[in-house]
């Protein structure tokens, strides 16, 4: 048995007009879960130049639903449009050492193309799962491979221009732009193949979004969360798992909010003498699971007032969490403003679970999840 | 093959997207190189070739082998059975993380919280319901037309076998 060659390939399935038609909405998933993913890394740097906005609320529930089911309906249009281009893995490169070094260089950017975007769909994949099988950091290599992915497929959508065009300007079935040996009919048409495909990419969609989209929870046969937990919104870090000490969020606890030399000590008992405001926020992760839930506590602004904060400056959120990352974070000016940001102590309508926080979280519109602080006990006004 | 004349706008358009997709890459590249430590390359690069190779000298070979049995084996239904591998293939590969449940911890129950086997086994049904009522419906079909049920094809019909000649 010899190695396979491009012309073993007979399928007339196997066709630039296939290709072309999948390779569009291919190119669609990507470019959304490229924006969308930029927005979540954007909206996590401790000192953006420009913060996010802080409406809409759901801003960030939304585009990292969008990030994890683009990513998602990626992945069957990835695997067909890899059958369909196969054969050309097997080509015979050229003789000629000028259109040896243009081809080397094509195929070497879909070489990088290929790695990256698989590496990007099962990362991401096993991340939203919280499965982290790898010993690099992810996210800061999620981040860089989704660079890398883009800027290959726009070369790759460049270089194939020409034929992306006749491709798509052609009936799917013409044979126009077809290897002359990818001739034999297949078990099934190329509309088949498409139709097949694309309900494959939206079934993969519906069987893992009831993690963000409330009404999907039923037919979410595969998604992550049900949406279930303590009063009802569930959680991703446990209290046990970031290490709190009980005692801490016991008769001890205090929140101190500082600003320069001027601080204030405030007990749970303090903390609930102050006005209390009720607001319906989101809280959505990374991770791409969301949920809508009510918080009661007192305003992150009526605490900084207490302290003569001026108006908008950076706050400096402190946990009580001794394990794990993102133990603190940084609220920008506008957030720290914002009438509905909370240092929340009830999630819908009772005490916060030890899980959610307890005794005190914060809670801001359209933010990362990661950020939303659990187990604050100091708010310190950044100079 | 060969591409059609392409106009000069065109032209520049697609050198300005090469260099916007080189620029990226570089600078994705940078950002890579950056934030890895020296002793995570070698699992990073075993991910990035990982997935190329299983892809291409496992995951195609297999489906290249299905194809070509499917010639073989399947008589007159084959499209159903082809659009049902399909799915099921690219929807357990989706499943995969949460059937697994390694990212499942002890301290945190509202994390991977389903029945994810049952819940395979519930898409595997419908999709063998709809393979079968697809099946059923070809074969009406067939025999309001009178048309023989034919044997499964002796050569092509996707039956593509590399390394035969």
């Amino acid at each position: 048995m010899r190695a396979p060659a491009e012309t073993d390939f007979t399928s007339r399935l196997r066709s630039p007009a296939v290709a072309a038609r999948i390779g569009v909405w291919l190119g669609v998933c990507f470019a959304l879960a490229f924006v969308t993913g930029v927005i979540s890394h954007y909206a996590q740097l401790p000192h953006p130049i420009v913060p996010l906005p802080t409406s809409p609320s759901w801003g960030y529930r939304l585009t990292q639903g969008l990030h994890v089911a683009s990513g998602t309906a990626a992945i069957p249009l990835l695997l067909v449009k890899l059958w369909c281009v196969y054969p050309k893995l097997f080509a015979a490169l050229p003789r000629s050492l000028r259109t040896g070094l243009l081809t080397a260089l094509e195929r070497g950017s879909i070489a990088v193309l290929v790695s990256a975007s698989i590496f990007q769909l099962a990362t991401g994949l096993a991340n939203s799962a919280q499965w982290y099988p790898w010993e690099f950091p992810f996210r800061s290599s999620h981040y860089a491979l989704a660079w890398i992915a883009i800027g290959a497929l726009a070369v790759h959508i460049a270089v194939k221009l020409p034929v992306i065009r006749e491709a798509l300007g052609a009936p799917l079935e013409s044979t126009e732009l077809d290897r002359p040996e990818a001739s034999v009919p297949g078990a099934v048409s190329r509309r088949t193949v498409l139709r097949t495909t694309w309900v494959s990419a939206g079934a993969a969609v519906l069987l893992t979004a009831g993690a963000t989209v409330p009404w999907l929870r039923r037919v979410s046969l595969f998604a992550v969360r049900t949406g279930e937990g303590p009063q009802g919104v569930p959680v991703n870090r446990s209290a046990r798992a970031a290490a709190i000490d009980p005692a801490a969020t016991g008769e001890a606890y205090r929140l101190v909010v500082r600003h320069g030399d001027r601080s204030r000590e405030l007990s749970l008992a303090d903390l609930k003498a102050l006005p209390q405001r009720t607001e319906d926020l989101p809280i959505a992760c990374v991770e791409g699971w969301s949920a809508g839930a009510t918080w009661t506590g007192v305003r992150v602004r009526d605490l900084l007032d207490l302290v003569e904060a001026p108006s908008d400056t950076e706050v400096l959120v402190r946990s009580l969490q001794r394990r794990g990352g993102y133990a603190q974070s940084v609220l920008p000016g506008s957030y720290a403003d914002h009438d509905d940001t909370l240092l929340a102590l009830e999630l819908n309508g009772e005490t916060l679970d030890s899980d959610h926080g307890y005794p005190a979280r914060l809670i801001a519109p359209n933010r990362p999840g990661v950020l939303q602080t659990k187990w604050v006990n100091e708010l310190e006004v950044l100079p | 093959m060969t591409a059609p004349p392409v106009a000069r706008p065109l032209m520049i358009g697609r050198g300005m997207l090469v260099a916007a997709g080189v620029a990226a890459g570089a600078w994705g590249a940078w950002l890579l190189y950056d934030a890895t430590p020296w002793d995570r390359w070698p699992n990073l690069l075993v991910w990035l070739a990982g997935g190329v190779l299983l892809h291409d000298a496992v995951l195609a070979p297999v489906v290249l082998v299905l194809g070509w049995s499917a010639a073989r084996v399947v008589p007159w239904f084959r499209s159903p059975v082809v659009v049902g591998a399909v799915l099921l293939g690219a929807l357990t590969l989706v499943a995969v993380p949460v059937l697994g449940g390694w990212g499942r911890r002890p301290d945190n129950p509202t994390l991977l919280d389903r029945d994810y086997t049952a819940g395979w086994f519930m898409m595997a049904g419908g999709i063998l319901v709809g393979v079968l009522v697809a099946a059923a419906v070809v074969r009406s079909r067939m025999t309001e037309i009178g048309a023989p049920e034919r044997a499964p094809a002796e050569d092509g019909d996707d039956g593509e076998r590399p390394g035969r000649r």
